[in-house]
């Protein structure tokens, strides 16, 4: 019985709600969500949308304009459909995106309980070990990264998540310490709880919508940078199919056939601005301040 | 905590002989001072369909040297009442009723003309006085401000000169040292005493004081009443003083109106209401004096709460906590009864009306 | 005050001690053995133990990371391995021309950003505000990478006005009116994410600061609202400080794809030229310049800051 209100924690609602007006998530964001859910989509489902090779080139049919017959997006230096290379390049271009922000959202949230939840020594530590990273410009520091471990896309993966683990760990440590002095985690103290009790059971579900939020809206930047690494030479190797490799690739012939960039560029700047579209109906709808800096 | 006795102080409280809430007796003219007459003010909040109506046709007085003081609990409209006088609500409230400071009227006026009554004939002194000031500027140029913006000095020289005069005047020790310094490096007294020199500084007719005390120690408090008090006296202005405090004001009203959910329910010299109380909200407030223990505006003593903000309720708003309610009190809004010369109570059923007992009308209206 | 900023200043050296300690990680991570690759495979065990003895990397790790600061500190970042230059003279000239783009996108960054956040906040719940909006949430998802080649395509080859790679151009160039041309458009594109986010924190600050009660009380002293904003926005001053602190750190990092697109010989293509020559000296100079550079940026940015806000001075 006496543990009993320490089950459940309560949800502590930030600014007070204008009564009665139920929040609901705005329609650019629900657009923005079946976007993604459509590029998703395109990213498993990718051989059944095209029937043509994304890595190997027909090189009779080299730079096609788009619009050319069974070229819908025209053709490649190495004769490789657009739209092939464009739909299995979502696989790679969305998962190397995400997959940085999953990691750096679990360990960049176990930072944030620990400095939030830990005595003034520990939080100090912590803090001032995250102030080092944000003394980097982050994309820099995540070229030197990967440009040490060398190109490849898991290395790519660890470069974009040590430096996303910084600011995802300040949001969940800012939003730890609102919780610190709380009542219900004053009562789950008095009763005992250990420590794994107190951060997963009470704290935790509490700053979940602040963190998924943050990082939602972190997965556009992570798309951005990922697929920035590749176009740099720093990710994922030739000849697969990825949407920052192509832009690079098809820089070559931005003086004679432009129209081919338009395609990959405007792949990324969809997928990036969809993340933030509905990061910002998340945090409206969840009633959290995202904001990334 | 002492305040909370009634009448403590060896301060006479005069019990004039106008009487705040009725209309058409002559209000007395002393030195060329104009009166703050409200007559029936509403106003009403639209925010997303819904209609609040915060305070609900009160009417009221205040006379130059004298103060009245505005007493009720959280949330009963007395902030609301005191801003819009002044104009100080968006565009979302609807002010109705008419406000007037000697020939002026301050509802009709266009917003320029406003703009210079404002802070020069009716000066507001807000409730917390830290965040009323401008952190990253000195007290003296915010003073100074104020002095340029309404002409009452010919040049920055006179500016300074007056500005430090002034918060000499409200017992700030070192004015020249204050003058120079930022908000955060006063205390919240001193910090108060800034905030009524910049009320005092264009001598305004009016000085609407929101609550000035609430966020101050209490012997802080009653050095700022004091204070209040002895410059209404040297520069004859009308004081309007909210609080939820009743030791406030016994230790300072001349009249007092008892604010509840956003009506004024009794209203009468200071002495009057607060030692014969003619209504059941305002015998409930007095027998429930609070304690330090007890937040702030919350009336334990008395079951039950007011009607939620946006409530509507046909008749007597305390008809729900009310010991002496009946039947009649929930249909039609219980008119205010003279009780005695300039004592008026919106209780018929404590206060029958007979032949004797002239009503004034409806204290609240529930159709407008 | 200066109390205040050597205070400030000797809080900055623990973190670029950590700053050195994570570059000298970034060195240490490179896979492989770096002298069997310096030396080739046919080296013979004795000629691999005596470089390694040579440079130090039969000492243990601590003794290392300590021999490389002294290094540093003495200006000796390691030789280029394409170039077979010092680094530091290559970094240093590469350093100033980013610095002049940086300066001129920090510029309109900061112009656009608190144009639309001051209009999105200003004129809140009109259809301007949440165009506002809906520009600068566009406008930080924007990879610079492919917005410089659509400028690029579409605006300097497109109309032919502008000049699509470069500082300067190589025949007859030089000057100011020359550099000017050549900045628009790298500007443009470094500055578009910087001034989305600027608008957005700029928008929440306005919205802060409007509601503060001190507003409202120069209201009821009879203030007209057009000054009232001008005390509005000196008391946003501040934050904005703190922002141009991120952003100017932001800028820095993201030039590596706009120099690169736009062939703009500051660190960024410095960079990238060096990540295909796995130049890695280069590519941590580069780091610790910028690095570098950004701390003292935050300096000047916290003195600025205790300038504006008397309370900086008397906490921290
Ligand atoms: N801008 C507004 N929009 C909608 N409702 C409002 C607004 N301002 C005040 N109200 C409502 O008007 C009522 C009276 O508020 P008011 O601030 O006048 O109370 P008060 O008597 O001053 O109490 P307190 O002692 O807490 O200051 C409250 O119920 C409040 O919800
Ligand atoms: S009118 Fe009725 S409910 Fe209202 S105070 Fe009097 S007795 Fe009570
Ligand atoms: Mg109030």
């Amino acid at each position: 019985m006496a543990t009993m209100d320490v089950a459940v924690a309560p949800r502590l609602r930030r600014r007070a709600r204008t009564s009665g007006t139920r929040r609901r998530l705005p329609l650019p964001s629900k657009i923005a969500a079946a976007v993604i859910a459509l590029l998703l989509l395109a990213a498993v489902f990718a051989p059944l949308l095209t029937s043509q090779s994304p890595t190997v080139g027909v090189l009779g049919d080299r730079l096609l304009a788009p619009g050319s017959s069974g070229h819908l997006l025209g053709t490649d230096g190495q004769g490789r459909d657009i739209f092939t290379r464009l739909v299995y390049g979502a696989r790679p271009s969305l998962l190397t995106g995400m997959i940085p922000v999953a990691v750096a959202g679990l360990i960049g949230t176990a930072f944030g309980l620990i400095a939030g939840l830990g005595k003034p020594l520990l939080h100090s530590s912590v803090m001032r070990f995250l102030d080092v990273f944000y003394a980097f410009p982050a994309v820099l520091l995540a070229i030197a990264i990967a440009a040490a471990l060398g190109s490849g896309s898991s290395n790519a993966i660890i470069a974009l998540s040590v430096i996303l683990i910084p600011p995802i760990a300040r949001v969940s440590e800012a939003e730890t310490g609102r919780l610190r002095n709380a009542d219900f985690m004053e009562a789950a103290r008095a009763s005992g709880s250990s420590w794994s009790a107190l951060a997963f059971r009470q704290v935790l579900p509490n700053i979940a919508p602040a963190v998924v939020v943050y990082c939602t809206a972190l997965i556009g930047l992570s798309i951005v940078y990922s697929a920035g690494l590749s176009y740099l030479g720093l990710g994922i190797a030739p000849p697969t199919a990825e949407w920052g490799l192509m832009i690079s690739d098809l820089q070559q012939y931005m003086f004679t056939t432009p129209s081919l960039l338009i395609a990959p560029a405007l792949a990324i700047v969809v997928a990036s601005v969809a993340f933030n579209v509905l990061g910002d109906g998340l945090g409206n709808y969840l009633n959290v301040r995202s904001e990334i800096a | 905590m002492k305040r909370g006795m009634l009448l403590t102080d060896n301060r006479p409280v005069t019990s004039g002989g106008t009487s705040p809430a009725v209309p058409d007796q002559p209000s007395p003219q002393t030195s060329g001072r104009g009166t703050l007459m409200v007559r029936e003010l509403s106003t009403t909040f639209r925010s997303s369909g819904r209609e609040i109506r915060a305070v609900r046709s009160v009417s009221f007085e205040v006379h130059p040297g004298r103060t009245l003081v505005l007493l009720g609990e959280s949330g009963s409209g007395k902030s609301v009442t005191a801003r819009a006088l002044m104009r100080l609500h968006g565009p979302r409230a609807v002010i109705q009723g008419d406000v007037t400071l000697g020939e002026v009227d301050l509802l009709g006026v266009d917003d320029a003309t406003m703009r210079g009554i404002r802070g020069a004939r009716v000066a507001l002194v807000p409730q917390d006085p830290s965040a009323a000031l401008d952190p990253l500027r000195r007290v003296g140029g915010q003073i100074t401000e104020v002095l340029r913006l309404h002409d009452v000095v010919p040049d920055k020289a006179a500016a300074r000169t007056r500005a430090i005069e002034l918060l000499g005047q409200v017992g700030i020790p070192d004015p020249e040292r204050a003058f120079r310094s930022y908000p955060h490096e006063l205390s919240g007294g001193m910090r108060q005493r800034v905030v009524i020199a910049m009320g005092i500084s264009c001598d305004p007719e009016v000085i609407i004081a929101d609550e000035p005390t609430t966020a101050l120690d209490v012997t802080v408090q009653a050095q700022i009443l004091d204070l209040f008090a002895e410059l209404q006296r040297r520069l004859d202005t009308a004081l309007l003083m909210v609080t939820h405090d009743v030791g406030v004001a016994a230790d300072i009203a001349d009249e007092v109106a008892v604010m509840y959910a956003g009506s004024i329910v009794e209203t009468g010299p200071a002495r009057e209401v607060l030692e014969r109380p003619r209504h059941p909200y305002t015998q409930a407030l007095l027998a429930a004096i609070p304690t330090p223990d007890v937040a702030r505006g919350e009336l334990v003593a008395i079951a039950g709460s007011p009607p939620m903000a946006g409530e509507d309720f046909p008749g007597c708003a305390f008809a729900g906590r009310c010991p002496f309610v009946q039947d009649s009190c929930r249909t039609s809004p219980p008119p205010l009864v003279v009780v005695e010369s300039g004592h008026l109570a919106a209780c018929p059923v404590i206060n029958p009306v007979t032949a004797t007992t002239p009503v004034v009308g409806p204290s609240t209206e529930s159709t407008r | 005050m200066i109390s205040f900023l050597l205070r400030r200043l000797l809080a900055a050296v623990p973190i670029l001690i950590g700053v050195s300690i994570v570059v000298f990680i970034t060195i240490k991570i490179i896979p492989g053995d770096p002298v069997a690759s310096l030396l080739g495979p046919t080296s013979t065990p004795e000629a691999r133990a005596a470089l390694e003895s040579r440079l130090g990397l039969d000492q243990p790790l601590p003794v290392q990371y300590l021999q490389w600061v002294w290094h540093l500190l003495q200006g000796d970042l390691g030789t280029s391995i394409s170039k077979q230059t010092q680094v530091l003279g290559l970094v240093l000239d590469a350093f100033w021309n980013t610095l002049i783009l940086t300066a001129f996108a920090a510029i309109l960054a900061f112009a656009m950003g608190i144009a639309l956040g001051a209009v999105a906040a200003l004129r809140r719940g009109k259809a301007v505000a949440a165009l506002g909006n809906a520009i600068a949430l566009i406008s930080i998802s924007l990879p610079q990478y492919s917005v410089g080649l659509l400028l690029i395509i579409y605006i300097a080859t497109g109309t032919g006005l502008l000049p699509t790679a470069g500082m300067y151009d190589a025949i007859g160039g030089g000057g100011w009116g020359d550099l000017f041309r050549h900045i628009i458009l790298p500007g443009v594109t470094a500055a578009l994410v910087p001034a989305g986010i600027i608008a957005r924190m700029f928008r929440t600050t306005v919205i802060d600061v409007m509601s503060m009660d001190f507003i409202d009380a120069l209201r009821a002293r009879g203030m007209s609202e057009r000054r009232i904003l001008l005390h509005a926005f000196h008391n946003t001053t501040p934050t904005l400080l703190t922002i141009a602190g991120l952003q100017l750190g932001y800028l820095l990092g993201g030039v590596v794809f706009v120099e690169t697109v736009f062939s703009w010989p500051g660190i960024g293509l410095l960079v990238f030229q060096s990540i295909a020559q796995r130049d890695l000296p280069v590519i941590q100079a580069g780091v610790i310049v910028s690095a570098l550079a950004f701390v003292v940026i935050n300096l000047v940015v916290d003195a600025l800051h205790a300038t504006i806000d008397p309370r900086m001075r008397a906490h921290s």
